[in-house]
């Protein structure tokens, strides 16, 4: 970028800002210049926001004919050397699906905000979390993924900033799975130093002394180096099951079995070290809530009154990443409880994984649904009281 | 032209081609590499610029596995979205994007329409055989009405595309057709295609004689015979496929009229 630029990056400091403007507010930090995107209810003011701010720091955006090619434009710009992103709202993202899918194969970092509404169909145009298994499992394939889950327009900026990191040191795309709420509310954002925030970017074979000559696009180590259109290394992008150096014409199961396990491997062999929880009071806690996104802000003032109130013993545990998920985490923070309760906006989604996870050290797990809305904190707390009394 | 091919890998040997003999698609390849030959000679051009995209189905093998360039071999239907991206990226790359007639016509139809709208600097090369020939010779949009393919085994009962029409009104400002027996024709326009700054539509009829259970020759032959010069005065184009070039005009492309938005921001400090 040029220097001449930077007046227009925000500065540190102070803003209340809306959960879509600090989206891309961070992704502007994390250096993303290229936009492409679709509008869609309730995701649009992100796109609006970018259209505004990216030709402000030399980026540019582009108003594509669909979402398939809006994630596609992510593709090709991350191909020829840029950060891009797209944010979508739950009907845009399934017919992204066919993109992830290729750029989880073809080893393409990418971010794909979801700020999710509910569904099937057009569903409505509230809040709700129903997109959770789709991040996991709606595009074809053995492709793992990584999704974040955003629960304040402070983590709107943060988490996009980690999306866009955690893209390119594993070089696959990642999902901001927001919810209406946090991208439509008006909150305080606190921009820090320049220094204080880390950045990453992808690394080229350049940065290696990896010649052309020498230069494997798909190397078997567990990141290959990733170089860029336009610098003489002869990339050559494929989505058919390859070998190291891209050739797909020598295909055997052997070779077909090498490449997926290395792609889901990257990520689920790494889940520690790409995935976050937050706790409170999870020490020797007799029950827990286990919750995600804009659900934890409601949940961590159920748990605090249900302490204070009753004295009940319950913890929070809030994922920040929803996938990979993070069993071991989970595993090495919950120790014997009796209740689980998952409050989801969602019929019980993530709820299995939790269950599949804590089977051996629960008595059982507590689904707490709402459709459409954000739950309050006393819903929350009457199901708790309810099951416990 | 062997320098441009991708003979071998680490992994061992990429050439020969995946097509099945006597298939038009290498022509093709070979009128291109031509083109982009001549261009990073005349031009000088490096040749570090050019990117190649494909899709899926028989023309898309041609760009990535077999060529010494960038290239993406990449989702049917969707090169154009791809090459759109990567051109915000980078708009000094020389994108030449292979699509076949599935990919152009059908599954990346839109795409297709709003690149021409855009008219974002890309030469979309459109390898047109008149039927699916990957999957098996399955009836596609260009497919002439009453043929029987394997999925129309009654005869064709639509109409065909017309694909550089579609182009042409779109507004893409460069829009041509020839045929793999049309060499000569074919490369000066490839040549004109990258030159152009917009987008820029190329179509070359094909034969796949594989599919259609005749021989290459007689399929060449009849593409010369069944095509007429397009605004050839005095002669009847009845019944005939029109070819030659049908636009080449100037208009703002994408990237220079965003570029514009970009220097009020950057020129503004200087002020």
């Amino acid at each position: 970028m040029k220097k001449s630029l930077d007046r227009y990056l925000l500065q540190p400091g102070v803003y209340y800002l809306q959960g879509s403007q600090a989206c891309i507010e961070g992704a502007i930090v994390a250096g993303c210049r290229v936009y492409g995107g679709y509008p869609i209810t309730p995701a649009t003011e992100v796109m609006e926001h970018a259209a505004l701010r990216l030709p402000q720091v030399g980026g540019r955006f582009i108003q594509m004919e669909d979402e398939i090619a809006s994630a596609c434009v992510l593709i090709g710009a991350t191909w020829a050397g840029a950060k891009a992103m797209t944010a979508t709202s739950s009907p845009g993202f399934s017919l992204m699906q066919e993109a992830i899918s290729y750029a989880i194969m073809a080893e393409t970092p990418l971010v794909i905000v979801n700020v999710q509404r509910p569904g099937p169909g057009q569903g409505y145009i509230t809040a709700s979390q129903e997109d959770v298994m789709q991040a996991r499992w709606g595009h074809h394939g053995e492709g793992s993924i990584i999704a974040l889950a955003p629960a304040s327009v402070q983590e709107m900026f943060e988490l996009t900033i980690e999306a866009f990191n955690l893209s390119e040191q594993w070089r696959t795309p990642v999902l901001v799975m927001a919810e209406e709420p946090v991208a439509h509310m008006r909150e305080r954002l606190v921009i820090p130093p320049k220094d204080d925030i880390k950045i990453v970017n992808r690394k080229k074979p350049q940065d290696v002394g990896i010649t052309p000559e020498n230069y494997l696009p798909r190397s078997h180590d567990i990141m290959a180096p990733m170089a860029n259109w336009g610098e003489g290394y002869n990339v050559n992008h494929v989505g058919l099951v390859h070998l190291e150096d891209g050739n797909v014409t020598k295909y055997s199961p052997r070779m077909h079995y090498e490449c997926i396990s290395r792609l889901q491997q990257k990520i689920e062999g790494n889940v520690n070290k790409i995935a976050r929880v937050e706790t409170e009071f999870t020490e020797g806690c007799e029950h827990l809530v286990v919750c995600y996104g804009a659900v934890s802000r409601s949940s961590i003032e159920a748990v605090k009154e249900a302490r204070e109130e009753r004295g009940i013993e319950i913890g929070f545990l809030k994922l920040v990443t929803l996938w990979p998920f993070p069993e071991a985490k989970l595993r090495e923070i919950v120790g014997e409880v009796d209740t689980i309760f998952v409050p989801e906006m969602n019929l019980g989604m993530m709820k299995h994984p939790i269950t599949e996870s804590l089977r051996d050290r629960c008595r059982r797990v507590v689904s707490i649904p709402s459709l459409g809305i954000l739950h309050s904190p006393e819903y929350i707390l009457s199901k708790i009281y309810e099951e416990l009394k | 032209m062997l320098k441009y091919l991708r003979e071998e890998g680490p992994s061992g040997a990429r050439l020969p081609l995946i097509l099945c003999p006597g298939c038009g698609s290498g022509q093709v390849l070979n009128f291109t590499l031509q083109a982009v030959d001549r261009i990073i000679l005349e031009d000088h051009i490096r040749k570090e610029n050019f990117v190649f995209i494909s899709g899926v189905g028989c023309s898309a093998r041609l760009t990535s596995h077999y060529l010494n360039f960038d290239s993406g071999w990449t989702i049917h239907g969707r090169t154009l979205a791809i090459a759109t991206g990567a051109l915000l990226a980078n708009p000094a790359l020389k994108i030449i994007v292979f699509t076949g007639d599935g990919d152009t016509g059908a599954i990346g139809g839109n795409h297709f329409i709003h690149a021409c709208r855009r008219n974002i600097d890309l030469t979309i090369l459109c390898i047109n055989n008149g039927l699916y020939g990957m999957t098996g010779g399955q009836v596609g949009p260009t497919t002439s009405a009453g043929t029987i393919t394997t999925t129309t085994p009654y005869g064709n009962t639509e109409e065909n595309f017309d694909l550089c029409k579609i182009a042409e009104t779109a507004g893409a400002t460069y829009v041509a057709r020839w045929t793999t027996a049309h060499p000569y024709q074919t490369i000066r326009s490839i040549m004109k295609g990258i030159r152009k700054k917009g987008a820029s539509f190329i179509e070359i009829l094909s034969q796949c004689p594989v599919h259609n259970k005749t021989s290459p020759v007689a399929m060449l032959k009849n593409l010369k015979k069944n095509t007429i010069r397009a605004h050839k005065a005095g002669e009847s184009t009845e019944g005939k496929i029109l070819i030659g070039e049908f636009c080449d005009l100037h208009k703002p492309e994408w990237n220079e009229s965003y570029q514009k938005i970009i220097d009020q921001f950057s020129k503004e400090k200087s002020k």
